[in-house]
């Protein structure tokens, strides 16, 4: 830029090896790190900030000349280039820009007019692909996933919409990295051999494949745990889960909930496979405690990763203690819960009863999402510490301005990540967080954390005795979360 | 003094206003004072049923001229207490001064007694207030007489009449009224009672009215109050926001009438844009029934269907139907609409991504948190249709009319139609689908007021009980007299 002054040679010099350390980062952290969990938890907050700065300019320059949208977006807000990672709040997208699209061309099955949607929003073109003969979401995404880079996420909320993130491969196996450095590896200690090479067991009571997360997430635990061994690789469903089932599913609940299940306007062969899913749903409990049954007969001993709903560890495990059964598996085994259902509390001896029978220290707990690849793992002192290579914002409910970066503040989050490798990456989020920006954690990582409490802003909003006549999103979402509970 | 807002508590012509404790305060509201609802929590209540009797001393017309004459009192400029919850309430109210300087002060005509008696003998009739009213049935004389209740009301805050009119309804009923306050309007009703405190203090209706502020779902308090020996009615406001404290307390004995929450919308026949001059007047009218009070109100709409078809030429005339109705947004006068007082952040960030989407999406406005006309493409409404609010409204092209009445559902209060042509088959329709009002499109505010049905309901008529009096006609014959075959026991 004209007004800048030029700088001399040395600190030209430092730029060049901020930007690379900054593109090592972006590109392949992981390998950058050499694996090593405890190193990447323990840089200094100053050398990190440097390096995400620089890599929000280098990305902010690359990307809008690839994502339409993110150009449209950073004309709007009249920003190029940030020197203060405040700055860079207003180039955050709302999550929302990913279901919003007309919801008639999913009806109507437009998957061309869909795809110049999605072409907007990522790097990766998707117009080229001939979707002239697509007749489903899957067997859309389905052809996107084979002929472009891109393995685009879906995602059904209560309101009945289906959200299209078009991540692409690479995002979804970092997304899977982040988990295995961070779990195989005890804070503090040098990564072993096996924790990076070996095949460990990733054992997914759910669905083997899926453009949704609960079948994504077993398809590249198969790649990134067992090493594309499928006797490494174990899912209670060996098959995909259908995109276009869970979309009815949602809509179906969505009508229910608003007294006419009749006007649910999805394609009639999509509807006729209501009963279908129906069934699927009926069977899948008595299933998966059959599936978790059989891989602690099968492998005992051995290290597993186990990724499940907390309450079906629960019942195998309180089963198990009761027939004088514990600690099926090897000790370095992982025990990822994820939160029960809505209105199913968790009991209190949960954690107790699982880390007997499991013979592990402790459930592990993660906050992730899918328009992110990083996740954060809970650390033993109860915080969600955040890899270096995304940047945290908490964003004033009201003004939506960020918060300070010091003291205990609590707002909406907002990340940057800048290893996404098909999508911007700036994202904010429905999420309420707080965060102690000065106190270290007590568990000797440096890297900024998430208090364990997290809750979604429409809730932190709602209620507080405003009663209005008027339909307000919050009242409702509540009235249908009640309604329809937390299914599927 | 304290110099900081205080939600009165006036309690059976008793203004309270000790032991006050602090309310509000969330995200980013005034905190105010409250009388601590605990150490009056026991005269909430009426103490006994008995103690309605003093209601029928008095007659239909007695009601209408205490009422008459609270009016006379409730002008702004004479009022003291108005004045003052007008001048806190600007904080807590969702809309601005100028709107909420003209609700004030159009709140004595309300208290017309001749709007007043019109209203009742429409909803239940006034002799039915007044007297058994009886005829002949099925061989016996029945009478009939509407009797006033118990009834717990709890009031939204979108709008300061609300109290008022609770006020007033539950006279006109002989009903013995406590209001539970809103945090988003917690001094205007109180204002209100202190006015009629100071004009007739032992007067039966000042006595059967009691109105305080406690935190919804305050357990302690509420399990206390919601009894069937305490009420018999519960009428709440804004649906599942307040119902949700209650349900527990509902038990046979206890009635509840719910006024859900509801959204509205328009729909325009293609004929509306066929020359300039029908263009003018339709963005006119649309701009009157999603701007007014700042679509603050459920029967402001947020949607309009417009019937021009999703073909180039329907989408451009779209456009420009879009530009007017912005325009005519900015034109009304200041005591109907403003610019918001907040234009929501997080609406304000989906509607700025929508401007990007121009394949899909127009947006007029908007840029300077003003309000914004946002015009579909597609015969989709926004993905946010639930969140439109702050003089945001979406424009809709479609083929035919039956894409219309799809999207009406139970949520939906008003409709507003435009040409008056397709009114027979709208209301008729988009009854069955779940409408509950169908108006001329910018006539949703300049109607006759809440005369009668409300959201599917007569809300008057539920607060009444209704008291039957049967007695045998001659000739009627005992069962002690029939022979078993004469006898025929039937419901």
């Amino acid at each position: 830029m004209a007004t800048t002054v030029e700088p001399g040679p040395r600190a030209a010099a430092t730029d060049n090896a901020i930007e690379r350390e900054a593109e090592r980062w972006m590109n392949n952290p992981y390998e950058h790190f050499g694996y090593h969990n405890t190193r990447i938890h323990s840089l200094p907050r100053d050398e990190v900030e440097a390096v995400q700065i620089t890599a929000m300019n280098l990305r902010l320059e690359e990307r809008r000349s690839q994502i339409k949208m993110l150009e449209k977006f950073a004309v709007a807000q009249g920003i190029s280039r940030v020197d203060r990672l405040d700055e860079f709040a207003p180039l955050l997208m709302p999550h929302d820009v990913y279901k919003s699209y007309p919801v008639s061309l999913l009806a109507k099955q437009k998957f061309d007019q869909l795809n110049t949607w999605l072409s907007r929003l990522t790097r990766y073109d998707p117009t080229g692909v001939d979707v002239s003969e697509c007749d489903s979401i899957d067997s859309w995404l389905t052809k996107l996933r084979d002929e472009t880079p891109l393995d685009v996420a879906t995602s059904s909320g209560s309101s009945g919409t289906c959200s299209f993130f078009p991540k692409s491969k690479q995002d979804y196996r970092f997304s899977m990295m982040s988990l295995r450095t961070q779990l195989a590896q005890k804070f503090g200690q040098d990564p072993r051999p096996g924790d990076v090479d070996d095949k460990i067991h990733a054992v997914i009571p759910l669905y083997r494949d899926g453009h949704a997360s609960t079948g994504a997430f077993a398809k590249y635990a198969g790649e990134i745990f067992a090493k594309g061994d499928p006797d490494y690789w174990h899912t209670c469903f060996n098959f995909k889960i259908s995109s276009d089932l869970m979309w009815l599913a949602a809509r179906l609940r969505a009508a229910a909930a608003k007294g006419d299940t009749s006007k649910v306007d999805v394609p009639p062969s999509l509807l006729a496979r209501r009963a279908e899913w129906e069934q699927a749903q009926k069977d899948m409990p008595a299933q998966q405690l059959a599936f978790v049954n059989q891989m602690i007969e099968k492998l005992q001993g051995q290290r597993v990763f186990v990724m499940s709903m907390s309450n079906l560890l629960y019942a195998v495990a309180k089963r198990g203690l009761d027939e004088g059964m514990s600690g099926v598996f090897a000790p370095d085994s992982v025990f990822m819960g994820g939160g029960g259902a809505k209105g199913v509390p968790l009991p209190d001896d949960l954690e107790e009863v699982i880390c007997k029978f499991f013979n592990t220290d402790r459930m592990i707990a993660s906050y992730g999402m899918t328009e992110m690849n990083s996740m954060s793992v809970l650390c033993d002192h109860d915080q969600y510490h955040v890899l270096p290579w995304v940047t945290v914002f908490l964003l004033d409910l009201e003004s939506g301005q960020p918060l300070p970066r010091h003291g205990v503040q609590s707002g909406r989050a907002a990340f940057f990540d800048m290893t996404q490798d098909s999508t911007w990456g700036g994202i904010v989020t429905g999420d309420f967080v707080t965060i102690d920006w000065d106190t270290p954690c007590g568990c000797g990582r440096t890297s900024v954390a998430l208090q364990k409490k997290i809750n979604r802003v429409s809730e932190v909003q709602g209620g507080d005795d405003k009663i209005t006549c008027a339909a307000t999103p919050g009242a409702q979402a509540e009235a249908m979360e009640f309604l329809t509970g937390l299914e599927g | 003094m304290t110099s900081r807002p205080i939600s009165y508590a006036v309690l059976r012509g008793q203004v309270i206003e000790t032991d006050l404790i602090e309310f509000g305060g969330r995200g980013g509201d005034i905190t105010f004072l409250a009388p601590d609802p605990h150490k009056i929590g026991d005269r909430i209540p009426l103490a006994s049923p008995r103690l309605m009797e003093d209601l029928y001393e008095l007659s239909f017309e007695d009601i209408l001229d205490y009422l008459a004459e609270l009016g006379e009192r409730l002008h702004l400029k004479d009022n003291a207490y108005l004045q003052e919850a007008l001048e806190y309430s600007y904080a807590t109210a969702p809309t601005t001064k100028p709107i909420m300087d003209g609700f004030f002060h159009d709140m004595p005509f309300m208290f017309d007694k001749e709007r007043i008696r019109g209203m009742v003998d429409f909803n239940i009739g006034i002799d039915y207030l007044e007297s058994w009213v009886e005829k002949a049935i099925n061989g016996s004389k029945v009478g009939i007489r509407a009797y006033g209740a118990r009834t717990l009301h709890i009031v939204a805050g979108n709008g300061p009449v609300l109290g008022a009119l609770t006020v007033l309804r539950g006279a006109v009923t002989r009903g013995d009224t406590i209001i539970k306050v809103p945090s988003n309007d917690p001094f205007t009703t109180g204002a209100i009672a202190r006015t009629m405190v100071d004009m007739a203090p032992d007067h039966p209706v000042t006595k059967h009215l009691a109105v305080a502020y406690w935190r919804g779902g305050d357990e302690a308090l509420e399990s206390r109050i919601y009894q069937p020996h305490n009420i018999e009615k519960i009428c709440a406001w804004g649906g599942f926001a307040s119902v949700k404290h209650v349900t527990k307390y509902i038990q046979p004995g206890i009635e509840l009438i719910s006024l859900d929450p509801k959204r509205s919308a328009g729909i325009v026949g293609g004929e509306a844009l066929e020359t300039p001059e029908m263009m003018e007047e339709t963005a006119n009218r649309i701009a009157c029934d999603f701007a007014t009070g700042n679509q603050t109100a459920c029967s402001a709409a947020r949607m309009i269907y417009v019937m021009c078809g999703t073909d180039e030429e329907g989408i451009e005339k779209l456009k420009t139907l879009g530009q007017l109705t912005y325009d005519a947004m900015l034109r009304l006068p200041q005591v109907l609409t403003t610019k918001p007082k907040r234009y929501n952040p997080e609406l304000k960030s989906q509607v700025d991504m929508l401007r990007l989407s121009d394949d899909f999406y127009t947006v007029v406005g908007g840029e300077d948190d003003e309000g914004a006309v946002i015009v579909s493409h597609t015969s989709d409404r926004v993905d946010f249709w639930e969140y439109l609010a702050d003089r945001t409204v979406n424009l809709i092209p479609v083929d035919t009319l039956d894409e219309v009445l799809d999207v009406i559902d139970a949520y939906t209060q008003t409709v507003g139609v435009f040409p008056e042509s397709l009114r027979e088959v709208v209301r008729h329709k988009g009854a069955l689908f779940g409408g509950q009002r169908f108006v001329s499109l910018g006539y949703a505010f300049n109607g006759p007021g809440l005369v009668g049905p409300q959201d599917g309901i007569e809300p008057m008529r539920r607060l009444v009980k209704w008291i039957i009096s049967e007695e045998p006609l001659p000739g009627r014959k005992p069962f002690w007299e029939c022979a078993d075959e004469e006898i025929a026991l039937v419901a």
